[in-house]
């Protein structure tokens, strides 16, 4: 029993972090047109191989555990990385062949499907030429012409969105099992955590320096307190998810509560935080040109994914965990 | 990063259950009084007798010399066997006392007090706040002057649990008169029986007096008794209040999950004034699936801190961040019971037993205030874990 980075996981982690920090950093969202994954960029995630980083070696991935890919998508998730790059993993667990070779080098791009009442919304690369459904109990790959998708403005600049009728044709190929549904909650659970983590680090390092009626911003309760909150938040979130991730791993039967608990708490964590990280900034928290906004609206369209508040709430109810 | 018990692990657990199963106390433990004391004695002794006391304790002082781990599946197992809650009057001897006096006493102190404390013989009680001194504790007045062989006490303690019954008290003063904050302190082991000391009780808003004033009236404590060096106190405190934050509320911690489980059976079965189930109601279902969340959340946060303590060998800083988590959910699901109880939530004549959860509610203050109140565990957090400019 060890609830924390340990070893090997810890060196996947820092490399995460120094690929990421370098190659999509949380800066790129204040320049044009730099929502999702450019073609580019999704070359170089797939050269590296982070696209296969959960998938069986068998099936020509890395073969790590979902603690690996927590890990990875925890730094993801501090650079409001764009949902892509858990798409583009999750649909080469549906594809096989040439097909999931290409998806894993990243040739082509792949935009994930969120119900919307009776539409759907495409979320991620607009260039995309699949669609990845998923849900509990499995994921279907569409071609995305089979969607007549309409783009809508979004809110989130790191993510692009359209939207469709729900697809009719059959998909070009299908998985059944909960394993992409449950990869895709932990990295969501995941990014969510490394947002709400951002989120107070912003707001620390600027309590430091910012002065206000001649003292520090940091030395006032009404800033401290707040941000010891932010502090509890982040602990608890990242807490719950090593446990969901470790429960995964191990194939507990329990592992979906840990999952959606898991999923629960970094919805709040991310989005209270990025909403106090403004509050707490004042006037600059608001403008444009600071970082502080783009963690609210990334955390809040995340936050809908992969279990939105009131269908974990009700799946939690009346869920038992085994001791 | 796993969740697998090593063979040591599961074989303890497997002992504890089989041993809890057929020594829990079958009779109720009795509500207030001497009659309570005694019942935690017996209980505490029985331990002793068969082993299982101290489980965390090293070997040397007659504890089990085990991990942290292992006394979390202690506190898991007493639990489940719905053993009597583990605050009660050998609270601050295990918890407080014994510790203190591992990493600071004497061994003459050591041998003298901590097979006493293991086997229930003596209790404790804490005399650290004073009217004047709770949150701002370095602010503390109540003196001492050595005479001799002896410290000379005069002043008052205040919010001091289980004086009545206590046998030695954790006494914090100030022995040099010209000192100030942290500075000409000194932690004492105090002879309740010791003549000069008078307890008077103070009646709380739960209709019971569990808390007192101590009054100490040129009270003569011998010299032998100071735990750490005249006029250092404040470092043997930290040492008391760092175990407090450790480990101090885990049975709390632990028993979280099951207290929403057994609120959400409960909300299956009673009917809101409009006549609707109060499981129906979508207000009270969300917070009671939330709150499991936070229960299994502050699950993941026990075994994280535990585990990693284990590896370092001390407490980290997140302590204070659990018991604001724990108080603040403890809080949350009274709350939230009192709301789908409706006119039953408002029946109270102090019995914990006939009203559960008017009393687990009105103990929520007690529990967010006393060992470091909500506020202060901010600070802290605000000062060691984020290091942001000091307020003060």
């Amino acid at each position: 029993m060890f609830l924390a980075p340990d070893g090997n996981e810890t060196e996947i982690a820092d490399a995460a972090a120094q690929f990421l920090s370098e190659a999509m950093p949380l800066a790129r969202l204040h320049e044009a047109h730099s929502a999702d994954m450019s073609t580019a960029l999704r070359g170089r995630l797939g050269e590296m191989g982070w696209f296969g980083l959960a998938l069986p070696e068998s099936a020509g991935g890395s073969g790590l555990s979902a603690v690996e890919h927590a890990l990875f998508f925890r730094e993801a998730g501090r650079r409001c990385a764009p949902i892509d790059l858990l798409t583009q993993g999750l649909a080469a667990f549906v594809a096989s062949g040439e097909l999931r070779d290409s998806l894993l080098r990243g040739e082509q791009g792949v935009a994930l499907v969120a119900k919307d009442s009776a539409r759907v919304r495409l979320l991620g690369s607009a260039d995309a030429r699949f669609a990845l459904e998923v849900d509990v109990s499995g994921a279907r790959l569409f071609d995305i012409e089979v969607f007549a998708a309409q783009a809508r403005p979004s809110l989130d600049p790191a993510t692009s969105m359209r939207i469709a009728d729900i697809a009719t044709a059959l998909p070009l190929a299908q998985s059944e099992g909960p394993e992409k549904w449950r990869l895709g909650q932990l990295g969501i659970a995941a990014m969510l955590v490394g947002i709400a983590e951002t989120a107070l680090d912003l707001i620390v390092e600027y309590a430091k320096v910012r002065e206000t009626f001649g003292r520090k911003i940091g030395s006032y309760q009404a800033v401290r307190h707040p941000c010891a909150d932010m502090a509890l938040r982040v602990e608890a979130a990242r807490c719950q998810l090593w446990f969901a991730a470790a429960a995964i791993k191990e194939a507990r039967e329990d592992a979906h509560v840990h999952l959606d608990a898991a999923k629960h708490l970094a919805n709040q964590a991310a989005v209270a935080n990025s909403d106090t990280n403004i509050q707490l900034h004042g006037g600059i928290g608001v403008t444009d040109e600071h970082h502080a906004h783009l963690l609210l609206k990334h955390g809040l369209l995340l936050s809908k994914l992969f279990g939105s508040k009131r269908a974990l709430l009700a799946r939690l109810l009346d869920a038992r965990v085994n001791d | 990063m796993d969740l697998q018990y090593s063979e040591e692990d599961r074989a303890f657990r497997a002992r504890a259950r089989d041993w809890l199963a057929v020594n829990v106390p079958t009779k109720a433990r009795p509500m207030h009084g001497a009659a309570a004391a005694q019942f935690d004695r017996d209980w505490q002794r029985k331990q002793y007798d068969h082993g299982w006391a101290g489980v965390a304790w090293p070997k040397a002082y007659g504890g089990l010399g085990l991990t942290g781990l292992q006394q979390v599946i202690w506190y898991e197992e007493l639990a489940r066997a719905r053993a009597p809650h583990y605050i009660n009057t050998s609270y601050i001897a295990l918890m407080h006392a014994g510790p203190t006096l591992i990493a600071r006493g004497t061994d003459e102190q050591k041998s003298f007090h901590l097979p006493k404390i293991l086997s229930g013989e003596s209790l404790w009680c804490q005399g650290f706040s004073e009217p004047n001194a709770g949150s701002d504790l370095a602010s503390l007045k109540t003196r001492g002057v050595v005479d001799g062989d002896a410290i000379v006490v005069t002043g008052g303690k205040m919010w001091t649990t289980d004086a009545q019954y206590a046998d030695y008290q954790e006494l914090l003063i100030r022995t040099d008169p010209t000192s100030e904050r942290h500075k000409g302190l000194t932690w004492l082991i105090c002879d309740m029986k010791t003549p000069g000391i008078d307890i008077k009780p103070i009646r709380t808003m739960l209709m019971d007096e569990h808390v007192n004033m101590v009054f100490y009236d040129e009270v003569r404590i011998p010299l032998a008794n100071v735990v750490g060096e005249v006029d250092k106190g404040w470092s043997t405190a930290l040492s008391t209040l760092s175990f407090e934050r450790g480990l101090g509320f885990i049975g709390d911690q632990l028993d979280l999950y099951e207290r929403v489980c057994r609120a959400i059976d409960l909300a299956g079965k009673v009917r809101l004034d409009d006549g609707k189930l109060a499981i129906e109601d979508d207000g009270i279902a969300q917070k009671l699936a939330s709150l499991k969340a936070d229960a299994l959340a502050i699950r993941a946060m026990t075994l994280s801190h535990i585990t990693e303590s284990d590896r370092t060998g001390e407490p980290g800083p997140q302590g204070s961040l659990m018991k604001l988590m724990v108080t603040g959910t403890h809080k949350a699901l009274s709350e939230t019971v009192g709301d789908m109880l409706g006119w039953d939530f408002l029946e109270f004549d102090g019995d914990r037993t006939a009203h559960p959860w008017t009393y687990d509610y009105l103990w929520s203050w007690v529990f967010s205030i006393s060992g470091g109140t909500s506020e202060i565990q901010r600070e802290i957090t605000a000062d060691r874990l984020l290091e942001l400019p000091r307020a003060r």
